[in-house]
């Protein structure tokens, strides 16, 4: 369950990161389609963070159950903040820190799914 | 309050709160496990991991509240170059020193040398601010019209 939820927020991310750097070059603001894709991505994130929290137990290294445990909990935390920052900012570097936001959260989601595929 | 003059945030200042933001999480999160799973390890690149993380907590929060903090972010930023330079070169040349990793380690080399870059362009940033607010400053302190004689600056071509 873990794995297959991990490559659809990676990819609903991806897709944001793409959105939103499109909309820079567009010089557009945040709409209410981006905020919508936004949610659905911290809305796996927070899937995640509860069957990961759920499933922590199968990984046996201690270093390694830390790490994602913290990955699991930063997380949810990228899009919330850098959401609330693109809202407020009406020049284009606001959906240039969305895309950032983005790419963070699917390079952190690929780097929780290395962790967990060499357990499961 | 917040100095309306040497705003931050605004404009490409939004981006580097975001990328301060997301390393600071990083190096607090590492930092954090490091010195949990044993500080005795490798006290001197646990110490410098928390030391980075505490830095970049500070400079993100100096981004964006701009004011009197743009002072202070300066010399966080500035803190954060000596750093990854010196623990940098430090990884290479005593790596005895370093059984474990830094966020500075091998110049930031882990996080894509983002530690590397990006004290340069919040330096960069302070100072534009900085600079931007020094001149606004003085332009209330002396009308443009009230004539200013060797102030360096060249006004608007006469038409006359």
């Amino acid at each position: 369950m873990i794995e297959p939820l991990t490559y659809v927020v990676v990819g609903l991310a991806t897709l944001l990161f793409v959105g939103s750097v499109y909309y820079a070059v567009k010089d557009r603001l945040i709409d209410d389609r981006l905020l919508a894709l936004a949610a659905l991505v911290e809305v796996g994130l927070l899937v995640l963070l509860a069957l990961g929290l759920a499933n922590l137990g199968q990984i046996t290294d201690s270093t390694e159950k830390a790490t994602f445990a913290a990955y699991l909990v930063s997380l949810p935390l990228i899009p919330i903040s850098t959401a609330l920052l693109t809202i407020k900012e009406k020049t284009r570097w606001a959906m240039g820190s969305f895309a950032v936001g983005a790419f963070a959260v699917a390079v952190m989601a690929l780097r929780l799914q290395q962790i967990w595929n060499a357990y499961a | 309050m917040p100095d309306p003059t040497r705003r931050a945030l605004g404009g490409p200042g939004v981006v580097l709160v975001v990328v301060y933001g997301v390393l600071a999480l990083a190096a607090t999160g590492r930092s954090l496990l490091q010195i949990l799973s044993g500080f005795d390890r490798a006290p001197l690149a646990y110490a410098l991991s928390a030391l980075a993380a505490a830095v970049y907590l500070l400079a993100t929060w100096c981004l964006a509240r701009g004011g009197k903090w743009v002072r202070v972010g300066t010399w966080a930023c500035t803190v954060e170059l000596v750093g990854v330079l010196a623990v940098g070169a430090a990884s290479f040349l005593v790596p005895d020193a370093f059984p474990d990793k830094t966020v500075w380690s091998h110049f930031g080399q882990g996080y894509g040398f983002v530690p590397l870059v990006l004290p340069v362009l919040g330096l960069l940033w302070f100072r534009k601010v900085e600079r931007e607010a020094a001149a606004a400053e003085q332009a209330e302190a002396s009308p443009p019209d009230a004539g200013q004689p060797g102030s360096g600056r060249t006004p608007d071509a006469p038409t006359a």
